[in-house]
Order: structure tokens, then C-alpha cells, then sequence
């Protein structure tokens, strides 16, 4: 069913040079165009009048203006102002993407018609949505329960959640219990741990439970069903939670095969948490024959910062270095203590713990441990000095490694049933470095503390704090109450393939087991489930689904193709087309930016929004040969970085490449169809992205379709 | 009851804080003292760890979508947010939970409401221009030291009527129920630490200096010009700890500035051909994964000296020649350089002392100090007063939106 819009056309305050009786004349014409108005300032408050009134009007409107990253927000307020949630609305851009970038001509004309041929042709098939409501339990489970662990669930219980604090150990507080002493505070682990550990025994809301093995998770954001093991008990348990949060700290590596330091072999030789511990009981001695400390020598950069073992830096080693070689000499001012290092890393004004260490006489040797060995009841150590260049030897009565800090076990197990990302080097990867680190890819799941790299302890409460906002954001109080926009399940179309479940950038479709039909050997077993609550609307599931069955509900096949053949009204053998479908996190801004900046293009473009680049189907692409393009593009956001969980321009990669091998196999080139990566920081690559797939246009000259001869082997591939 | 609360600084620290505040129905006041929010960031083009813009921050629930670009945040139309830019605090008075606050606002002369960058301005007179693309609000901004004729003229044909250059200096009074301190930093300009010249020759710049001129949309169009004679650049040197582990100057570490320096150095190895970097460098600090930029910094090329600069000379040809110890070959080294980049210390910004002295906070190393109720508490200083970002002393930008969002946290359990 086609309805039809309302067309309201802008002109920024008279300042668009458009052809706007062109525009009115021809808008007009199109059967779809209900109505055609102009107006100077429709994002001032008039023209906010003249939206209102052509919607409660016509019911659907096509508002043709500046960037609708701009507008939008601001139609959106004064439409909810007056209790209208979801309007009918499609939005063209006519500035930053036409009258800022093309100078006025016929050309320019036609887009502008096509764009708004496309946009109600788009708005003819939307159907109005509705508003969905949605209980969530107010019962979180965090999983370890460490410093991290322990903060996250005292904030919770203080923002109204119950919590189960999963503790795999037979006690609570991670590696803190056996810190002596914790930079930059001074104070002890046991100290700093008291009041919080306090606040959870006494806590009605938080259950602690000690000895306890998570095995699987199932379920979603809402309905999470922990199956856990606890000590002795032979029994599974199930906890019923909403959102899970990772808290399983860190693991000391245990260098046992590096044979350069006899660890293992060398009772003398320890790392630095065994030395913490030593010194947190109160005990300081050779482990080989309890004689007494005298020379001490610790190693950095022991598993860390080589290839073999870690390849990055462990953060943390040469602080906690530093505070256990003072602990040390407050024990003992005698002791002579060396450290090998190839860089002191202590960041802030842990510099100052530094400086105070050097004045009181620690050692410090820039060089490499060549070999460490014994010899009678003695250990030897030889050094290579790359300031002075000379190698040494000493004979400590400790060696101490500071060894890499390595994610805990148990990380990729959980990760299979949880669904987060796991980082090369081993920790849960973060939903997005740079501003989203508590979150994981997999909605419903965080991850805080240690388990996400190394981490001080006020960054790991930090983050625990941080969490319990987030955990409260998403689950919004125990009620979502929304007109929700993204995926359906058409279950009858569901094939069963799990292509989404799989691919789905956040995890969101899960594959359920479906229940007796009539035909045992016809039946699919399983079949998707979406809960479009849970949904982060970017349509990858859309366009790999062979079988049609999820479609976002703002953005349907029957849409895009509907969308793509008006944009392409004007496209044929002489008109050589550029069609670009851009996503509209980077790859929106990096085009308003282009215009923002005035940076001309030509104007036999075509740009049309798709929530993810990962939207757009092999399908999509050829439908738009079909309808005359002459080169297709997709802009999307960097590698790694899409705003879908980092995976949606992967998929839209793949479906670039499909695209490519089908049109060389049906003998045309495949060189008109490229996907690109833009930011806004560099525009200039959305400009040079569009102006050679334009120029690819003009040499590859009139498709098969221009040229009836589709399906007849007619292009040359050179 | 929460709120409405004070957020003081507008860079990605206070915004975070802002629409999560938002979000969870709360009012907030956001106080910038520029004419746009965005702080540091705006002038840094890109970020690491992610190697894109500098110019995001969180979408919100009323914006969905992981990260939104500043120019798109459409801060000044959220609800649950007053953005107040050209605004600096006056004066505190009050108690934690009900703190009666001053506020001064400079006129910006544009109602950002009404301005719809329609260009009408910007081409007729120098006084009006887009201070970024990514600015926020979009509004154009004045300069009120080149308003002439022609600027009064096209001001009363804006077709909004946006602008009013008679607008006065405004004062309001506010009560607020907590205050978030997110300032941030400024990058200390080492004019007259003797061995680096800064300030003596426009060949010795800045990191951010440097940012500014490797942004594409910036002044050089992303092309390293020596800015005394606009030659193509060479060669770079980048030196280390500059005020930062100093005795004289601060003798903190200021975190990051290795980093960064690395991912300039890489950017300029590898999309820069020909340009050759040195860094001078006593301790390379990567911590975690940013060691990946040291690592692509020694594959790209990028030389590395451990020692200290002792001397900066200029020559006639444009050059600058630096003659540096190095202290692995225990010898003095003299390098020819074009362009000569400090990596200078992160100090807490202007006005930052005044509201820890209003506030009764305590200080740390110059930035506000956490309080220490002994546990090692990050983001809170003082009753019903919290503090996020670069505030708190060197940060990223990674730690310091999970400081703000560890702030909003505490604000919503009540400020405890
Ligand atoms: C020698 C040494 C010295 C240090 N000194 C300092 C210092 O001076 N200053 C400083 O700021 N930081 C220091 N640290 C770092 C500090 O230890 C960490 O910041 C802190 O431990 C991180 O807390 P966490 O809760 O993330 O992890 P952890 O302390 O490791 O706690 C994790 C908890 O989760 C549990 N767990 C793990 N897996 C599971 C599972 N699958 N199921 C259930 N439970 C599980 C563990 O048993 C543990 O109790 C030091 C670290 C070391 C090794
Ligand atoms: C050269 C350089 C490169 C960097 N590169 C990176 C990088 O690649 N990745 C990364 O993560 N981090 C990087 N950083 C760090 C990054 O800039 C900061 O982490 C981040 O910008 C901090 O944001 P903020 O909000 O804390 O502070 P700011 O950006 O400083 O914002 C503070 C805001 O408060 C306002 N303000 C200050 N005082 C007042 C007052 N009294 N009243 C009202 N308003 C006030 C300021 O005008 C400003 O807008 C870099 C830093 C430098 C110097
Ligand atoms: S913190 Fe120090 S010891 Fe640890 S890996 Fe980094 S440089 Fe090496
Ligand atoms: S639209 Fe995207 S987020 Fe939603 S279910 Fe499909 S793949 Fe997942
Ligand atoms: S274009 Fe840049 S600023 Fe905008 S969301 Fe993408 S990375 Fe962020
Ligand atoms: S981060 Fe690097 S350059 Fe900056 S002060 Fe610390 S050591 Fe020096």
C-alpha cells in the first residue's frame, strides 16, 4: 500500500541556491507528492507550526533541508512537546549533501528530484509504529568478586538492585588481601578493601557466593540465566538476572618457562605478588633456607613487552616494583635493592614515588638478565648494563620478577555463551576503546576492572562505579517503555539458519528451540527470536537473511529498493549515475562535514541513508544496477570501528565482495561497486571516494542494463 | 533530591556527565567558558586508541548509537540540559546539596538557537566565522574587534534574526544540588624553559601545535609547513617531558605524552613520505596496548635517542640545530631539524585553583584531589562536589569519560 506525503521544502533562510519553482513545478507531478510546500526557516519555530500542521495533515512528510543530524533532533522535540513520539517523518538533505557542494544547474535539479522521488517513495510504505512496554527484574550478577566486584555491587544495591556476587575462590577481595601496600594511598589491600567488604556482608541486597564455578549463560539482556556449580555440591544452580557484569581481575604469569631466571627451579627466585604476599604476613626471608635478605634484585618487563608471551606492557609492574623495593627498605634500611629495567613506567605522581625510591638508594640499571643460576646455597645473576655497556654479576639473596599481568582463566570459555569480544591479548574487549569501555559487544554484558586489561585499583573502582550507571541506563530502572525502532522475526519466513544470531554485531537474535510440529522430518529445530528492545537497528540480520525474514521496521526491503529506484529516476545511458549508500554514524558526518567545508563534488550522485553500512545486502546493490546506477558505493566508518559493535561494515565488506564475484561472473565489471571508510576528521576521503567512483562511471561508460543487454554477456571485463 | 546539578567545563569530560545526567532525568547546567563545548578535543583532529576523530562523545538514549560527533550532539536542544558557553562561575555560596551559585556570561552576540549557518555572514564580513566545523552549538561566532559597517549591516538582514551585537554581559543565580568540576587542562606553553626556545623561534611547537597543523581541515590543510617560511618539513624532532618530571617545573609524569607524541610521530612516518622523526626520550611510557604505537613507531622508522636536549640553535637556512646527550652512547649528538616539537606537561587549567579554594577542596599536584575517605576513592572531592577528566590530573580519553560516568553514579545514589 502506497500512501501519500507532504513535501516541505527548505530554503535556509533564502539562502539555498536551488531551483525551488523547478522543484515545486515537477515535486508536484509525483503521483506520491500529496502536497508540496516551501518555507524559509523550517527549524525555527513557524516552520516547527508549518511540520506539525502537514503532518497532522497528511499523516506522512518528507522535510527536504539541512542535515537531518542537525534537524531531526529539533523536530523531534517540538513534535514530543505536543505528545507525538514517533511522526512519519523522511528526511532529505538538500544542503550539506546538494546546495553546499554542487553549484546550481540542471544536474543539481535533478537530484534534488530524484533524492526526494526516493524519500517518498520510502515514506509511501512506513507504517506507523507503536509504543511497547517491557518489565526487566531489577537483579543484576557480577561475576568475581574483587575490588572491582565488590565496589560495583555496594553501587548497585544503592541504586536500587539486587545483586549476586559469584566469587570462584573460598574468599572475597582478589589480589588486594595480599597487597602490603597500594600506591598511590599508602594504606594496605586489606584496608582499602574493609568498608567495602563491610558494606556487602551487611548489605540485604547483595547475596556473596563463595566457591562458586559459572559454567553457561543463557538468555538476554532482561532474562540472563546464570548456570553456576558451587563447592561440594554436585548440583547446578541458576540464578535469574538481567544484566552481567565481568569482574574476574587478573592473573600473575608464572614464568616457568623462561629459563634464563630458574623460576620454578630457584626457590629464590619469585614474583612480585609472591613477594607482596610475603611481606603482607609479615614475613621477609630466602624461601631456600630462611636466611635473611640482604641483596634483592627485581626484574622488569619479565613475559611483558616481548612477542613470545605478552606483547604489550603490563602498566602496573613498575609502580608496584617500586612500592614493594621502599616496603623493603622500611623493613630493612641495609637491604640493597637493584632494579633491571629497559623503561621506568609510572605515570602521574607516581613519579614522585620514583624519585623518593632513587634518593633512598634503590639501584636502578637500565639492561636485560641474561641468566640466572645457583650455585651452592647461592643465587647468581648476570646483567648486561646497555648505559654503561658492560655486563655485571651480583648475588642476590631474592630475585623478584615483575611478571606480566595476564587475563584470568576462564575468559574465552565464558565468552562463548556470553557473546562479548575477546581482545588479542586475551581480556574482554571493550564495546569501543575510546568511549565506551565498560560496555562489551553483547548487550547486557560488562566487564570491569582487571578482566579488561590492567588496571590501578582507583581505575578498576572507577570503572565499577561507572558500570553500575550503565548497568542502570540500559535496564532503565526495571521498565523500558519505548516506541522501539529495529529488527522483526517474521517466524513462519525463518529458516532456521542462524546466519543472524551469528552475525548479529550485538548478539541480539537468539536461536530457540521450537516445539513439536506436525511433521517430524520437516521440522526446523530452531528458529530466531529477536527482541527488538534489545536491538541496536542496524540491519546486518536484514541483509543476510535469505529468506526475508527480519527486516527493520523503519527501513524494509520493499523500502530500500523503492527508495533506490526513485533516487535513480533520472539515471540511464546518458546520465551515468553514482549511488552511494552511506551509514549514518561516521559516514553521515564525514559527508556533512564535506558540505559543512563547501567541498564541491559532482552532482550525478545519489546518497542514500542506511542505518549501518552492514544494512545493505548483495541484493540492495544489484537492485540498484538494476534501476540504472551506474557505479555503487558504501561509506562506512573505519575498520574496527563501526558503531555496531565494531562488525557491521565487516559484513558490509562481505557484501561488497559477493557483489563483486557475482558481476564478474554475469560478465560485467566489478569494479562498479567499492565500499570506503571515512571519519569526519578527513573528509576529503568521502570527496575522493565519490569522485573516483563518478569517474569510474564515465569510463566504464553505459551498463548492460542502460544498454539492454543485461543477462547477454555483453560487458567486457578489462 | 538530585539536581539540577552544575557541571562545570564543557570538553568530553563534563559533556559525558551531562547527557548521562540527562538521560537519568536529571537537570543539569553546563558551564563552558568558550564559546563552544568540546575543549582540548576540538583542536587534537585524531584520537588513539582508536585511531579516528577527536571529535566524539556518547550518543545518549535520546540520541541512540554508541558515539555521536560533537556538531551532531545537539546539546542545545536536549532536554534536561541548559548549556551555558561564554560562562564562567562567579562565586559559590551555600551547603553541600544546596549550593547557591553565581554565574557570568560574556555575550557570544548569535542566539544559537536561531543561527542556521545559512553563510549569509560569514561571507560578507571577517567579524563572523565557524570557529570548527564540529563546534556545538552550530552557530557562527564573532569577533568583536573586527565588527565594522558591513557587519552591522548584514546583522540586521540575518534572516533569522540571530544576531544581536548590543547584547550585554549577563549574570543569573542558581541553586544547584551537586557540582561536577570537569575544567580539564591546559597544555603548559614552556616559555622560558631555557634549552628548548619556545617562544623564540616558530619552528619549536607544541604537540598540540603540531596537532593542529596535521589536521586536514585545519589552517596548513594537513601539510607540515615550517611556519617560519612555510618550506616543507624534513625533518622532525619531538622531544619528551617537557616541564613534566621536572624539579623546577612539575614533577609529576604527565601520563600520556608519549603516547601521543607516537601517534603524531607515526601519523607523520607513515602518511607524511620523506619526513623524517626523532624522539628524544628518557623513558618511553606506553602503558597496556598503547605500547602498539611504540612498536609501529620503530617498525615505521621513527628514530629514538634516550638522552636530554642540552641546546637549540637556529640557523640561517630555517633550520634548527639541536644538539642533544645521549646518554646510551654517552656522547653529545647535533641534529639539523626543521621543526622542533615540544611534549609539553598537562597542567590543570586556568581557574581551576579558584573553585578548590571556593569549594575548601584539596589540591593535587595543582588539579583537584580526590577525597581521601580511605578507600581509594576516584571521583569524589568534597561533599556533594565530584570531579572527571584531565581535571583530576593527566588523563585520556577513555579514563576520563568512565570518571564521568563513575560521577553521575554517585550523584544518583544520592551524592554519596
Ligand atoms: C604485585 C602487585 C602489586 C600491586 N600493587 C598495586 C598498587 O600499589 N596500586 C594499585 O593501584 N594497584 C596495584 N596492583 C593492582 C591491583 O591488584 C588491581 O588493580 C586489582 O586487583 C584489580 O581488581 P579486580 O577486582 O579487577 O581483580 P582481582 O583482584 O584479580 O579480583 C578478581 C576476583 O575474581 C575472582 N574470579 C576470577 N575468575 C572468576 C570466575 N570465573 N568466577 C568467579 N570468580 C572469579 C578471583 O578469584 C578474584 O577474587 C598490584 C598488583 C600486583 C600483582
Ligand atoms: C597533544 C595532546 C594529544 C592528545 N591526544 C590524545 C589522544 O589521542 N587520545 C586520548 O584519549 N587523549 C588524548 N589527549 C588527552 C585529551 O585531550 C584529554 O583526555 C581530554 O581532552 C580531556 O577532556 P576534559 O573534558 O577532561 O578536559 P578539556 O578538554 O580540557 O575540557 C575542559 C573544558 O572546561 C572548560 N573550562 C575550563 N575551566 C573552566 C572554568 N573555570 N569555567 C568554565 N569552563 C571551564 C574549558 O574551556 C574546556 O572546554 C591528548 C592531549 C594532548 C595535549
Ligand atoms: S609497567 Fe614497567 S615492568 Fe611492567 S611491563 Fe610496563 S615497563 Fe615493563
Ligand atoms: S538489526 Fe542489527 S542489532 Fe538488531 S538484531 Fe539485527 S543484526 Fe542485531
Ligand atoms: S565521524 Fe568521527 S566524530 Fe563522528 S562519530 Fe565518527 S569517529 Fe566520532
Ligand atoms: S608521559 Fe612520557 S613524556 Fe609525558 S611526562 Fe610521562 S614520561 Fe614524560
Amino acid at each position: 500500500m502506497a500512501e501519500k506525503s507532504a513535501v516541505l521544502l527548505c530554503t535556509c533562510g533564502g539562502q539555498l541556491n536551488l531551483d525551488y519553482e523547478a522543484l515545486v513545478d515537477r515535486l508536484g507531478e509525483m503521483e506520491l507528492a500529496g502536497h508540496v510546500e516551501v518555507h524559509d526557516l523550517v527549524c525555527q519555530p513557524d516552520g516547527l507550526d508549518v511540520v506539525k500542521r502537514l503532518l497532522a495533515e497528511h499523516g506522512r512528510l518528507v522535510i527536504a533541508a539541512c542535515t537531518s543530524q542537525k534537524l531531526k533532533p529539533r523536530v523531534d522535540m517540538a513534535l514530543q512537546h505536543d505528545g507525538v513520539t514517533a511522526p512519519l517523518i523522511t528526511y532529505v538533505n538538500i544542503r550539506e549533501q546538494l546546495a553546499w557542494v554542487h553549484k546550481p544547474s540542471p544536474e543539481a535539479t535533478e537530484k534534488a528530484l530524484d533524492t526526494v522521488h526516493g524519500a517518498i517513495s520510502l515514506s509511501a510504505l512506513a507504517e506507523p509504529p507503536s509504543v511497547v512496554c517491557k518489565d526487566l527484574p531489577r537483579h543484576v550478577t557480577i561475576i568475581g568478586a574483587g575490588i572491582a566486584g565488590l565496589e560495583c555491587a555496594v553501587n548497585l544495591s544503592r541504586l536500587g538492585y539486587s545483586v549476586a556476587l559469584l566469587e570462584r575462590s573460598d574468599e572475597v577481595g582478589g589480589h588486594l588481601r595480599r597487597l602490603p601496600v597500594i600506591a598511590p594511598t599508602g594504606r594496605s589491600g586489606p584496608e582499602v578493601l574493609g568498608p567495602r567488604i563491610d558494606a556487602v556482608m551487611s548489605s540485604d541486597r547483595i547475596d556473596v557466593m563463595l566457591g562458586v564455578d559459572v559454567k553457561f549463560v543463557e538468555g538476554e539482556v532482561g532474562s540472563f540465566k546464570v548456570h553456576y556449580t558451587a563447592d561440594g555440591s554436585q548440583e547446578d544452580g541458576v540464578i535469574e538476572t538481567s544484566a552481567v557484569v565481568l569482574a574476574m581481575g587478573f592473573k600473575e604469569f608464572k614464568p616457568t618457562m623462561m629459563d634464563e631466571y630458574g623460576y620454578g627451579r630457584n626457590p629464590d627466585v619469585i614474583t612480585q605478588y609472591e613477594l607482596s604476599t610475603m611481606l603482607s604476613e609479615g614475613r621477609l626471608e630466602r624461601p631456600s633456607d630462611g636466611g635473611s635478605v640482604k641483596e634483592v634484585v627485581m626484574v622488569q618487563c619479565v613475559g611483558s613487552r616481548s612477542e613470545q608471551f605478552k606483547r604489550d606492557c603490563s602498566k602496573l609492574c613498575c609502580t608496584f616494583a617500586i612500592d614493594n623495593a621502599l616496603e623493603l627498605l622500611e623493613r630493612d634500611p641495609a637491604i640493597r635493592v637493584h632494579i633491571v629495567y629497559m623503561d621506568i613506567r609510572v605515570p602521574f605522581e607516581n613519579e614522585a614515588v620514583y624519585r623518593e625510591s632513587r634518593e633512598k638508594g634503590v639501584d636502578y640499571i637500565r639492561g636485560r638478565v641474561c641468566s640466572v643460576w645457583q650455585s651452592g646455597n647461592n643465587t647468581y645473576l648476570r646483567l648486561y648494563d646497555s648505559l654503561m655497556d658492560q655486563y655485571f654479576q651480583l648475588s642476590p639473596d631474592l630475585v623478584v620478577l615483575s611478571s606480566a599481568l595476564l587475563p584470568p582463566d576462564g575468559v574465552e570459555e565464558l565468552a562463548e555463551t556470553l557473546g562479548y569480544a575477546v581482545e588479542y591479548d586475551g581480556h574482554v574487549k571493550e564495546l569501543y576503546g575510546k568511549l565506551r569501555r565498560v560496555e562489551t559487544r553483547r548487550r547486557g554484558v560488562f566487564a570491569i576492572g582487571a578482566v579488561t586489561g590492567p588496571q590501578f585499583v582507583s581505575e578498576a573502582i572507577t570503572d565499577a562505579q561507572a558500570a553500575a550507571l550503565l548497568v542502570h541506563a540500559e535496564l532503565q530502572g526495571g521498565r523500558i517503555e519505548t516506541v522501539p525502532r529495529g529488527a522483526v522475526l517474521d517466524l513462519d519466513s525463518c529458516v532456521g539458519c542462524s546466519l543472524c544470531a551469528q552475525h548479529c554485531p550485538r548478539g541480539v537474535p537468539l536461536m530457540i528451540e521450537q516445539d513439536g510440529g506436525a511433521d517430524e522430518t520437516e521440522k526446523i529445530q530452531f528458529k530466531a527470536a529477536i527482541d527488538i528492545l534489545n536491538c541496536h537497528a542496524c540491519g546486518v540480520c536484514q541483509s543476510l537473511c535469505p529468506s526475508g525474514a527480519t527486516e527493520l521496521n523503519f527501513l524494509t526491503n520493499e523500502q530500500l529498493w523503492a527508495q533506490t529506484k526513485g533516487a535513480l529516476s533520472h539515471a540511464g545511458r546518458d546520465r551515468p549515475v553514482t549511488l552511494c549508500f552511506y551509514c549514518e554514524e561516521c559516514a553521515a558526518s564525514t559527508i556533512d562535514i564535506a558540505g559543512t567545508l563547501h567541498m564541491e563534488y559532482p552532482a550525478s550522485t545519489r546518497l542514500i541513508p542506511v542505518p549501518c553500512a552492514g544494512r545493505v545486502s548483495a541484493i540492495d546493490i544489484l537492485r540498484a544496477f538494476e534501476y540504472g546506477a551506474a557505479t555503487v558505493m558504501i561509506a562506512s566508518c573505519e575498520k574496527n570501528r563501526c558503531h555496531m559493535g565494531g562488525t557491521g561494515n565487516e559484513i558490509a565488506q562481505a557484501q561488497v565482495d559477493v557483489t563483486k564475484e557475482i558481476l564478474s561472473a554475469i560478465g560485467w565489471d566489478s569494479r562498479r561497486v567499492e565500499m570506503y571508510r571515512m571519519f569526519s576528521a578527513e573528509p576529503e576521503r568521502f570527496r575522493s571516494a565519490i569522485a573516483e567512483m563518478v569517474e569510474r562511471a564515465h569510463d566504464l561508460g553505459p551498463t548492460p542494463v542502460h544498454l539492454g543487454t543485461a543477462g547477454q554477456w555483453k560487458e567486457v571485463v578489462s | 533530591m538530585v539536581g539540577p546539578v552544575l557541571i562545570v567545563g564543557a570538553g568530553v569530560a563534563g559533556m559525558t556527565a551531562a547527557v548521562e545526567l540527562a538521560d537519568a532525568g536529571v537537570h543539569t547546567v553546563l558551564v563552558e567558558r568558550l564559546s563552544t563545548v568540546g575543549g582540548n578535543a576540538l583542536r587534537l583532529y585524531k584520537a588513539f586508541p582508536t585511531d579516528d576523530c577527536f571529535f566524539c562523545f556518547e550518543g545518549n538514549r535520546w540520541r541512540p548509537g554508541i558515539r555521536k560527533c560533537f556538531y551532531r550532539s545537539a546539546l542545545t536542544d536536549q532536554p534536561n540540559i541548559d548549556l551555558r558557553v561564554n560562562t564562567t562561575v562567579v562565586d559559590i555560596s551555600g551547603t553541600p546539596g544546596s549550593f547557591t551559585v553565581r554565574l557570568r556570561t560574556e555575550p557570544t552576540y548569535v542566539d544559537p538557537k536561531k543561527c542556521i549557518l545559512c553563510g549569509l555572514c560569514t561571507t560578507r564580513s571577517e567579524a563572523f566565522k565557524l570557529s570548527s566545523p564540529q563546534c556545538q552549538p552550530q552557530t557562527v561566532s564573532v569577533d568583536p574587534t573586527l565588527l565594522d559597517d558591513e557587519a552591522r549591516r548584514v546583522a540586521s538582514e540575518c534572516p533569522t534574526h540571530a544576531i544581536d551585537l548590543d547584547a550585554t554581559p549577563s549574570e543569573d543565580t542558581l541553586v544547584v544540588s551537586d557540582i561536577v568540576i570537569a575544567t580539564g587542562y591546559h597544555e603548559f606553553k614552556p616559555q622560558g624553559v631555557q634549552e628548548y626556545g619556545y617562544g623564540e623561534h616558530p619552528n619549536i611547537i607544541t604537540q598540540l601545535e603540531l596537532a593542529e597543523m596535521l589536521d586536514p581541515t585545519g589552517p596548513s590543510g594537513g601539510v607540515l609547513l615550517r611556519p617560519s617560511d612555510g618550506a616543507p618539513v624534513e625533518r622532525v624532532m619531538m622531544v619528551q617531558c617537557v616541564g613534566s618530571r621536572s624539579v623546577d617545573h612539575f614533577p609529576f609524569c604527565s601520563k600520556i605524552c608519549c603516547v601521543f607524541a607516537l601517534k603524531h610521530a607515526n601519523i607523520i612516518a607513515q602518511e607524511h613520505n620523506g619526513i623524517r622523526v626523532d624522539v628524544v626520550y628518557m623513558d618511553i611510557r606506553t602503558y597496556d596496548r598503547h605500547e602498539r604505537y611504540y612498536r609501529m613507531a620503530r617498525r615505521a622508522g621513527v628514530g629514538f635517542i634516550r638522552g636530554r636536549v642540552s641546546r637549540v640553535v637556529p640557523r640561517d637556512d630555517g633550520r634548527l640545530d639541536v644538539v642533544i646527550y645521549d646518554s646510551l652512547l654517552d656522547q653529545y649528538l647535533q641534529y639539523e631539524v626543521d621543526l622542533f616539537v615540544l611534549s609539553s606537561a598537562l597542567e590543570p587549567s586556568e581557574g581551576t585553583a579558584a573553585l578548590i579554594s571556593q569549594l575548601g577542596l584539596q589540591d593535587r599536584s595543582g588539579f583537584v584531589a580526590p577525597v581521601e575517605d580511605g578507600s581509594v576513592d576516584g571521583v569524589m572531592a568534597g561533599d556533594h562536589v565530584f570531579v572527571c577528566g584531565t581535571a583530576l590530573g593527566p588523563a585520556e580519553v577513555p579514563e576520563s569519560v568512565t570518571q564521568a560516568r563513575a560521577v553521575v553514579s554517585r550523584i544518583l545514589q544520592g551524592g554519596v
